[in-house]
């Protein structure tokens, strides 16, 4: 029997079951493996029998916890997809604000009405069996981990920089070309697209295992960046991971 | 000598690339720096260049490969030959062409790689020499700036002409097929030639503080010093640019990649490196060079000393590459060996240079990258973790493996693993193999049922030696799942039971249920002609134990033997090999009387990937059979 797929989103963009979606040709071929069963921007059917569940979004307020335990809990298999589910993503950059003042801003005067917390990545509330980085996510790297997971494989994602993308890409490095890149912190698996097409890396991918945060930071102010712009490179997309150590 | 005019040269640069039946690469501007490329146009081309982003052995050993194509169908096949033009490639440095020299040897070494070399033999190299150097290229303090073989064809500018050094046939024939107007070089192009080679000389802004001959050696001196490679490491972000982009650096990983069938797919070759964090991590988790400092020094020995010793040159050719590439500028060599010659002298060591040790290389024909398809003919679960496969070869070969030797496990799509063969090759038709679910392939190997396809190469390493052992007492130390492959040399033991002494097996496991080969252990102790004791570490409240509770340390005090007549062979985790080495010692047990197999990443098998190295000594080829006295001074083995 095919498994059962179902995707679900919290506090997102909704931007990477858009890349799903684009998958178009891959997405046939991988409907012959899978049955989807809850999948909001491409049907209107839903279930709650499903055996791997694709999270995406952050979790943003604790009434959303219990939905997400019961997703836990009817899946075999979750897989957390895009930098807000799997790292938080830039809705941290409101964990070093005072939440009262976030909420005003959003609400206004409605403000009392919404709760809100610290964003955080969904394994901070759940178990996670495997990731898709990346915002948006990439979609070989998508495509990768669906296949690892029918053959029973742990999906293979680097635990090395950005860096070394960029090498094998043979880009001139961004620093070269008077960018700041945190790449060389940052987890690769995107084939470092972004400097492939003539930019930097922003990290949305979080970063690797052991980073050298502080090396990295001394590289951005060699380079001429401030130590608050420094920092702030970070907090983009690395709040929740700086702020958890 | 030859000359050519500028103009000349560009029209046979241009008929190059007019002939379709050949791929013309050259170097070509990207952004403010430079890249090989293919070459669509003459004017394209940038002699002046300094240094290439990328090495040309991009072109030879590319970033990603495929060495094998599967089919759960059908099983493994090599990859279709590759539709190979012959490539010019059009302006490469010396220093890149004493590389390719150095991975030549390389990878031919033991065993040859034919992916490498079906693209190098149908290459034809024009070299040009340097006009502009890279500030951080220090390649003639390396010997590598000029050069007088290696190419085919060899350009240097001289002004409105090129001279042209003819290094082979090949590239004399390329020139009188496509060049017009060449003419024999007069005694002043000789003489203009000669002084621009000079002038590279004095181009470097790099300077070493010592004869560069003495590297080797001041690497040896330096090893321990931790503070040193602390300091020089702390600001490393293990990012791996140092070694992407390095000509001589050859280390890769295999991975599957399976198509959206499923059932089909390719195996891969990726560049690696040892500077990242990873490299040595194997699937337990354990990871053999787990910090920077140790990866950092790995990187400069591996260059200086390792591959010095095995083939006779430093394996850095000075382009400097790695230095204009590091971020936090922690990977320039002229620094860092400059900085560990001051080290010696503060250390008041006596440093000489080394004489160039004398090598042969030797080639025992081609790596095979694909695995044979073999059959899972029965599946014994012996633990939650261990299960014992018994595996038979489709096409009716034998394994012929030594006892202690190790077999490629492929499944398809997920990969290959290093599993050691724990039968005996006295056990003839099928091999076994018991294997702990840990990884990708292991634990997906436990999902298959018996009649299912796997992959095998091998076997692969150096095993025990069973004949060297006859006539001697033996002493089995296993712990863990170290018994698995030193069942292999047991059951050979036992079953030429005659031509050895004594034979004492000492067996230790965590807890009883995770006891492997139960019943065979049974056996064991209803010999008469088999001394065995065995222990758990603890047995919990729900489980029975009668036998010794302790650590595998607990049971030599247990045994009396001759250490004179007596060889240890143990068998287990890296602690094990700590404490039970130490006890045998102390029992005044010979060093060379100690046989232990090591576990390590090995994605080749065959001395080529890099991750089972430690020290100059890889796992793969070396053991992972070796005896105690001749890896007790390598720091990195136990």
């Amino acid at each position: 029997m095919k498994p059962k797929v179902a995707f679900f989103d919290f506090a997102g963009c909704e931007g990477d079951q858009l890349q799903v979606a684009n998958l178009e040709e891959e997405i046939l071929a991988l409907l012959g493996h899978v049955e989807v069963v809850n999948f909001r921007e491409v049907m209107k059917e839903q279930s709650d029998n499903y055996d791997i569940a694709f999270v995406e979004g952050s979790c943003t307020r604790l009434q959303d916890e219990d939905r997400l335990k019961q997703i836990r809990k009817n899946a075999k298999i979750v897989v957390a997809i895009g930098a807000c589910a799997t790292i938080g993503g830039i809705n941290s950059l409101k964990n070093y604000q005072d939440l009262d003042d976030v909420r005003r801003t959003v609400y206004g005067d409605k403000a009392q009405l919404f709760d809100t917390y610290a964003a955080r990545p969904i394994d901070a509330v759940i178990p996670v069996d495997a990731y898709v980085h990346g915002c948006p996510i990439d979609r070989d790297e998508f495509l990768h981990v669906v296949k690892s997971l029918l053959l029973g494989k742990k999906p293979e994602i680097p635990n090395y920089p950005v860096c070394v993308e960029c090498k094998k890409n043979e880009n001139v490095c961004a620093f070269e070309r008077g960018e700041f890149c945190i790449g060389p912190v940052t987890r690769a698996g995107c084939n470092s697209c972004c400097v492939n097409e003539g930019t930097k890396c922003w990290g949305c991918r979080g970063l690797v295992d052991d980073p050298n945060e502080n090396s990295q930071k001394e590289v951005l102010i060699k380079y001429g960046l401030t130590v608050d712009d420094a920092i702030k490179k970070f907090r983009l997309y690395f709040g929740w991971q700086e702020r958890k150590k | 000598m030859r000359v050519i005019s500028k103009e000349d040269f560009d029209s046979f640069v241009s008929s190059i690339i007019n002939d379709d039946s050949l791929n013309v690469i050259g170097v070509k501007s990207k952004g403010d720096k430079f890249a090989f490329g293919t070459l669509e146009s003459a004017s394209d081309l940038r002699l002046d260049y300094d240094v290439t982003l990328l090495p040309p052995k991009k072109y030879f050993f590319p970033q990603r490969e495929t060495l094998v194509t599967y089919d759960v169908a059908t099983g493994f096949a090599a990859k279709d030959p590759a539709d190979l033009k012959s490539t010019v490639m059009l302006g490469v440095h010396p220093y890149d062409i004493v590389a390719l020299l150095q991975m030549d040897e390389i990878f031919r070494e033991t065993k040859s790689d034919p992916y490498y070399f079906e693209k190098r033999k149908s290459s034809i190299i024009i070299g040009v020499n340097i006009q502009n150097m890279s500030e951080r290229c220090f390649a003639p303090q390396m010997g590598c700036a000029t050069i007088e073989n290696g190419y085919d064809l060899m350009l240097t500018d001289l002004g409105n002409r090129y001279a042209i050094n003819i290094g082979s046939q090949k590239g004399e024939e390329l020139l009188e097929k496509y060049a017009k107007n060449v003419k024999d070089a007069l005694a002043r192009d000789v003489q203009l030639a000669g002084q621009k080679k000079q002038e590279i000389m004095n181009m470097s802004q790099q300077e070493f503080d010592f004869p560069t001959e003495l590297i080797p050696e001041m690497l040896s001196k330096t090893y321990g010093q931790n503070g040193f490679w602390e300091e020089h490491s702390e600001k490393c972000l293990s990012c791996g640019s140092c070694v992407l982009v390095c000509p001589t650096c050859y280390c890769f990983d295999v991975k599957d990649d399976p198509d959206l069938s499923l059932k089909e797919g390719e195996r891969i070759r990726t560049w690696d490196g040892c500077m990242l964090e990873d490299f040595a991590k194997i699937a337990s988790g354990e990871n053999f060079r787990p910090t920077r400092p140790t990866r950092y020094r790995h990187r400069y020995f591996k260059k200086g000393k390792y591959l010095f010793d095995r083939f006779g040159f430093v394996s850095c050719v000075g382009c400097g590459r790695c230095s204009s590439n590091c971020l936090p500028d922690i990977a320039n060599p002229v620094d860092l060996f400059n900085d560990m010659y001051s080290e010696v002298l503060d250390m008041g060591v006596e440093i000489d240079a080394p004489a160039a040790p004398e090598v042969t290389i030797k080639t025992e024909g081609d790596i095979n990258y694909v695995p044979k398809l073999a059959t899972i003919v029965k599946k014994t679960p012996m633990t939650d973790k261990e299960t014992l496969f018994e595996i038979k070869l489709d096409d009716g070969s034998i394994l012929n493996q030594m006892p202690g030797q190790f077999v490629q496990v492929s499944v398809f799509g997920v990969g290959e693993a290093p599993i050691s063969v724990s039968s005996s090759p006295t056990q003839k038709g099928t091999f076994q193999l018991c294997v702990r679910k840990i990884g990708n392939v292991t634990t997906r190997l436990h999902m298959l049922n018996e009649d299912s396809k796997i992959g095998i190469r091998g076997p692969f390493g150096h095993g025990f030696d069973p004949e060297a052992l006859k006539g001697k007492d033996l002493l089995f130390v296993a712990a863990g799942l170290g018994i698995a492959p030193l069942r292999s040399l047991l059951n050979y033991v036992l079953d030429n039971r005659a031509e050895y002494g004594r034979v004492i097996v000492l067996y230790g496991c965590k807890e009883p249920r995770e006891q492997l080969f139960g019943d065979e252990m049974v056996a064991l102790e209803k010999r008469d002609d088999v001394e065995f004791k065995n222990t758990v570490d603890w047995c919990p409240e729900n489980e029975v134990w009668e036998g010794n509770i302790g650590v595998i340390t607990t049971l030599i005090p247990q045994i009396n033997f001759d250490p004179e007549n007596t060889y240890a062979i143990v068998v287990g985790p890296p602690i094990v090999y700590k404490f039970v080495i130490a006890d045998l010692k102390k029992r005044n047990m010979p060093d060379d009387h100690i046989i232990v197999s090591l576990e390590r990443r090995m994605k080749c098998g065959v001395g080529k990937c890099g991750h089972c190295q430690i020290n100059h000594i890889y796992v793969c080829k070396d053991g992972p059979v070796f005896n105690y006295s001749d890896i007790k001074g390598v720091p990195e083995a136990l």
